[in-house]
Parts: C-alpha cells; structure tokens; sequence
C-alpha cells in the first residue's frame, strides 16, 4: 500500500482523487453499517412488525457522505454481498441475489445514495430539514423504487402496473425509515459535527 | 465471519474462481433468456439439477438453497399466478429460481479470500480509467473487518440503554450507534493514514 503516496493522481475527472483515507474508513464504515442494519434481531416498529432497517442504511450513507462517497458505500456492501459474504436481510448473499427478482432494487440502492446525497449536500450549503426531506424522499425511495420496480418486471415477466402495486408493501415501512434518516442526520449534525465536514473539494 | 462458503474437495471447488464466476455466470444467463413455457421450465429445472449433480456437490444442498429462498417463490408464484395464465407463473418462477440457484454455487464453493483476489485481477482492466485494483480490495478488506466491530457496537448501545431503562426504538438507537460508529470511522482513517494509506 505504501506505493500509494507517490502515485501520481489522474484528472479531476476520476473520482479517486478525493478519496483519502478517512474516506476509505467512513466508506467501509457505511458499507457495514448498512450490513449490520440488516442483521437478525430487527427492530419491533409498530408493535411486533418487523421491518429491515437496511435502506435506512442506504438513505443515511448518502445524507452523512455525500453523493459519491455515499454511493461508494454502497458499491462496496454490494461487492461484499457478491463476494458471499451473508449480508442482506435474511441472511442472503452471493452472486445469486443479483439475479433475483430484487436485483434492481440493489442497484437501486447505489443510485438512491447518490441522489440523496446531492440533493442533501446541494451546493455545499448548510443542512436544511427541507432540503435533507426531499433528498431522503427522491433518492431514497423515489429513485430506488423507479430502479428496481422495472428490474422486478423484466425478471418477473410481469408488466409493470401489477408490479409496482405489489412493491408498494413496502411503502410505509420506506416512508418510516425516511422519517427517521430525517431526524438522525439533522441530530447529527448538532451531535457530531465532523460527519458531515464541509470539504470544498467535493463537488456534490 | 460468518460466510456461504461449503467447505468440499470436488472439482468445482478447486476451480479457479475467476474462470467459474464466468461459467456460471454465463449459464445463468442462459437460464434467464428462455421463454416462458412448460419445456422451458423443465429444461431450466433440469440444468439446474445437473449444476448441482455433475460437480457432486448433491441433491441435499440443491434442497437447502430452494428452502433458504421459499420466499421469493412463494411471492413470485402468488403474485405470478394473479395476472398470468398457469404455464407463464410456473415457468417465470422456476426460471427464477433456477439462476438464483445456479449462481449460488459460486459462494457456496469459493472462499471469500479467493473472490477477493479474483474480483482484484478482474479489477486491472479498468485501471486505464484510473481505478487502482489494490485500493478497491482495500477498502472491500477493511469493511469485512467493520462488520463486527460495528455488530458489537450495535450490541454494546443497545445494552447500555436497556441499563438504563430506556425504551428500545429504532430512532433512540441509531443516532448513538452512528455517532459511535463514525467515531470509530475517523480512529481507522487516522490508522490507515499512519500506514502510509494516502
């Protein structure tokens, strides 16, 4: 690893140039954070419903990191899950997952973060409740459900109506984590600052 | 950490992990594309068995992946039948089942160390488009090594509110386990820093 100080940096246009290694930690960190999430032992919600707290985990990593770091995050769970390691919800991993009728909705995951993050981190302005709102909203549920919804259909061979009905199951239990995602990082940002720094390099 | 690896010795697990992501990769693919029809169901049905009998890894393991995955063909079939005639449902679910079955078998036969190096190599052909390979397996082997720490730091938050008396709730409990969490985040960028990780 030690050859990387000196390796000469490519053109702004790759994303690698700003990506140090605090954000090689925090990257790793959301990619577990989001696996742990998923973990037996959920949560009780409303009564003894038990809901996967895992998207919540795709909705904070683009509101805490940004647009590419949160989507990096999110890359590196899904490699992790590629590579067999049992981490989505349930228990389930491997290549199989990504050839599932779910498979959309996990790539879903990576664009979502990255939506939320560039509505949230706008203009690298301070956090506003609307703004983090509506970036939670869009990215995290919008854009997953816009990605993974005609996935579903194609490996279904379902048209899209019937599966966009039975996908909105899931709505209230999205809408409850995108509530919270609200709250935790607007707390976050009075709780630990350093989370979200302000980095003038990052573009989104 | 826990993996989907089966320890075995047969020929498929000592296949070089690269060549076999592609095989069954391919095959997959293959299993996806077939139309919706009764042979097509057998022909997937079939294939998916001899994945699983030629490389001897057998019958009773084929069982436990369709168990581990009862779910989704209960859910497919259920919403399939709804909307489509009898013979799609059935072909649609058992295509599904049998790629998600099929593909399986790489995790189920490969260590996770081996992928890693695999997907590593894989990795080198994008280098041109200034990805570093060995930085991507950095940070894919410093998240395996998070997953734990950050599963005791779940547990740890939620026995020091229970200590407390404080209500479990899904909002009490992710601001402290972030906050800890990304308190541990900048403690490994600090490590990797002093490593020489620019």
């Amino acid at each position: 690893m030690t050859d990387q100080v000196t390796t000469p940096r490519p053109a702004p246009a790759g994303i690698r140039s700003r990506i140090d290694a605090t954000d090689i930690a925090r990257i790793a960190v959301f990619a577990a954070l989001t696996a742990v999430l998923g973990l037996p032992g959920g949560f009780a919600v409303f009564g003894s419903v038990p809901i996967t707290a895992q998207t919540l985990g795709v909705m904070l990593a683009g509101a805490v990191l940004g647009a590419w770091r949160g989507a990096l995050a999110m890359l590196v769970f899904l490699a992790l899950v590629a590579l067999g390691l049992p981490l989505l919800a349930g228990g389930h991993g491997g290549l199989a997952v990504f050839v599932g009728p779910t498979a959309g909705y996990l790539l879903g995951w990576v664009v979502g973060a990255f939506v939320v993050g560039a509505i949230v981190h706008a203009g690298g302005r301070r956090l506003t409740w609307l703004r983090t709102s509506v970036g939670v909203l869009v990215g995290g549920i919008l854009i997953v459900y816009a990605v993974g919804v005609p996935v579903s259909a194609l490996v279904l061979r379902l048209p899209l109506g019937p599966t966009a009905l039975g996908s909105a199951v899931f709505l209230p239990g999205d809408l409850i984590k995108a509530a919270i995602t609200v709250v935790v990082t607007m707390t976050l940002v009075r709780a630990y600052p350093r989370a979200l720094r302000a980095r003038p390099s990052v573009r989104a | 950490m826990l993996t989907l690896y089966r320890p075995g010795t047969g020929w498929l697990h000592r296949a070089p992990a690269g060549p076999k992501a592609l095989a069954l990769l391919v095959i997959v693919l293959a299993v996806s594309l077939m139309p919706s029809t009764w042979l097509a169901a057998a022909v997937g049905a079939g294939v998916a068995v001899a994945c699983y009998l030629v490389p001897r890894i057998g019958l009773a393991e084929l069982g436990r992946q369709i168990v581990a995955v009862r779910w989704i063909i209960v859910v497919t079939f259920g919403f399939q039948v709804i909307f489509l005639p009898l013979e799609s449902a059935t072909a649609n679910t058992v295509r599904v089942v049998a790629a998600i079955v099929i593909a399986a078998l790489l995790v189920l036969t490969t260590r996770v160390g081996d992928l890693l190096d695999a997907f590593e190599l894989g990795l080198g052909g994008f280098r041109r488009f200034g990805l570093d390979p060995a930085r991507v397996a950095l940070v894919l082997a410093v998240a395996i090594t998070t997953v734990p720490v950050l599963a005791r730091i779940a547990v740890g938050v939620r026995e020091s509110q229970r200590a407390r008396g404080a209500r479990a709730g899904i909002r009490s409990f992710v601001i402290p386990f972030l906050v800890v969490s990304l308190k541990h985040a900048d403690d490994l960028g600090d490590a990797l820093t002093a490593r020489g990780v620019a």
